[in-house]
């Protein structure tokens, strides 16, 4: 099957998860034997066309811009559809990724007549409850690209209710595929004690790690307030907050605002590899979201081995079984946050338990190979129907 | 995936997201003071101050062609961007 996949995000231009999603899919279904083109924005320094891993990648120059964020958006569609129309491959399946490149992804599918599939990773309904006409925009968007869509993909059943509730969509339009992680990436060799002092934490010192963009929906707030908490029963407890985002100063006034600003590193944004690393050397992973459509970072502390303490709220509370896979907690709560890293912190046999389950739901459920096969069952049910 | 703008936000990274709209990425498509000025409907005065704190973070860069001074965003520039977006 001749499969185009298009995404404003593809590594090296890396913005949330998309990139690394798009990239290991497009992998894995090279790897199952189709032909997978990715259309996608340019980056500094990165070829208009590059074969990576098996993968036909064709980067759009962003030709004319603007300083307004949705007419940006709007104008680098026109480059991205254009590429497609170059790329001149008579391809079976259109796969567009979020609302993003919906507009270049549906007059792909007309001016081609091949079916369309949408996956919604998230939806400005969930991130930001509609708070200004760009927003609402955006909103007008997501509903589009669904209703273009032959089917549609989501991560999870939270997901699903969202989008078929909220957009109005058919139930049996909207398939339920999950991410997945590349477990094999997580098991390396690693010095713990080397990698714990790079950050601070010392020998019988407790390292809990953040990991994830510094926005509001992802709950950062609630673990810096739970800080005193747990350090009134870990004396050596150290907290590391990996990422970027534009809350950052905001969160960082609060870790002053604990008293105990010097147990808390913001690491900003550090490589793939330091990240595998650091999450395998790590004591617990707190997710505490308060919007999460799927919680990627839960399945990647899982793949690493390092229990899971994650917030019970959409997709994050599929992804992690409470006291089998991770333990959950309640969402905007540093009382219950606190909790969740003791349940884990005081009882070490517990916490292997946890980390032992969810290795094995990593590799079983959450595997590339396994999302790429489902994919593929979703690109033939499409092809069958054809162009709608 | 969207973007927002936290009141909290620094006005010159909001002014480093609409140098990356406007396409003022890479050397090749570096603009004078004077062009970001107009796409960003900014006093040049506070483009200046904008461009000057910007390179002192190490997110923007300027080259000079034929005799003119030109800006655009570094790598970590653009990188700084994209975590702006939620």
């Amino acid at each position: 099957m001749k499969i185009c996949q298009i995404t404003w995000e593809f590594p090296p231009r890396v913005v949330g998860g998309i990139a690394s999603h798009v990239h290991d899919l497009s992998k894995a279904l090279v790897r199952m034997g189709h032909e997978v083109y990715v259309v996608t924005l340019d980056f500094p320094g990165a070829p208009n066309f590059e074969e990576v891993d098996g993968v036909k990648v064709y980067r759009a120059p962003s030709e004319v811009g603007h300083p307004h964020f949705l007419t940006w958006t709007l104008l680098f569609n026109h480059s991205i559809e254009k590429r497609v129309a170059d790329v001149g491959v008579d391809f079976d399946v259109l796969h567009v990724h979020d609302w993003l490149t919906a507009p270049a992804g549906i007059a792909a599918k007309h001016f081609l007549r091949k079916p369309l599939v949408t996956t919604i990773h998230s939806t400005e309904y969930g991130r930001s409850t509609l708070h200004s006409v760009d927003s609402m925009t955006i909103d007008g968007l997501e509903w589009w690209a669904t209703y273009e869509a032959n089917k549609v993909i989501v991560t999870t059943w939270s997901m699903r209710h969202e989008v078929c509730g909220h957009f109005k969509v058919p139930w049996d339009k909207v398939w339920i595929i999950p991410n997945a992680v590349d477990a094999a990436k997580f098991q390396v060799d690693v010095d713990k004690g080397a990698v714990r002092q790079r950050y601070g934490v010392g020998w019988g010192e407790k390292l809990i790690l953040y990991v994830g963009r510094l926005v509001p929906q992802k709950g950062v707030e609630y673990l810096i307030q739970a800080v005193p908490k747990i350090s009134a029963k870990y004396p050596g407890a150290k907290f590391v907050i990996v990422g970027e985002g534009w809350l950052r100063g905001h969160l960082e006034w609060l870790a002053n605002q604990t008293g105990q600003r010097w147990r808390i590193n913001f690491t900003g944004f550090i490589p793939d590899s330091e990240l595998v690393v650091l999450m395998r050397s790590a004591d617990v992973l707190v997710v505490p979201s308060v919007y999460e459509p799927f919680g990627i970072v839960a399945l990647e502390g899982m793949a690493a081995g390092v229990p899971v303490v994650a917030s019970q709220v959409g997709g994050l509370a599929e992804v992690v079984e409470h006291d089998r896979t991770g333990v959950y907690v309640y969402m905007r709560n540093p009382d219950s946050i606190a909790w969740g890293v003791d349940r884990v912190l005081s009882n070490s046999g517990h916490a292997e338990w946890l980390v032992r389950n969810g290795l094995e739901a990593v590799r079983k459920v959450y595997s590339w190979e396994a999302v790429a096969k489902k994919t593929t069952e979703l690109y033939e049910d499409v092809v069958k129907g054809g162009a709608k | 995936m969207s973007l927002y703008y936290s009141p909290n936000l620094p006005e010159e990274f909001r002014f480093l997201c609409m140098m990356h709209n406007i396409g003022a990425i890479n050397a090749e498509k570096a603009l004078t003071m004077d062009e970001i000025a107009k796409w960003t409907t900014m006093e040049p005065k506070t483009v200046q101050e904008h461009l000057r704190k910007l390179s002192e973070l190490g997110y923007v860069k300027m080259v000079n062609v034929e005799g003119q001074d030109k800006y655009h965003l570094s790598i970590d520039g653009i990188r700084k961007v994209l975590t702006l977006y939620s």
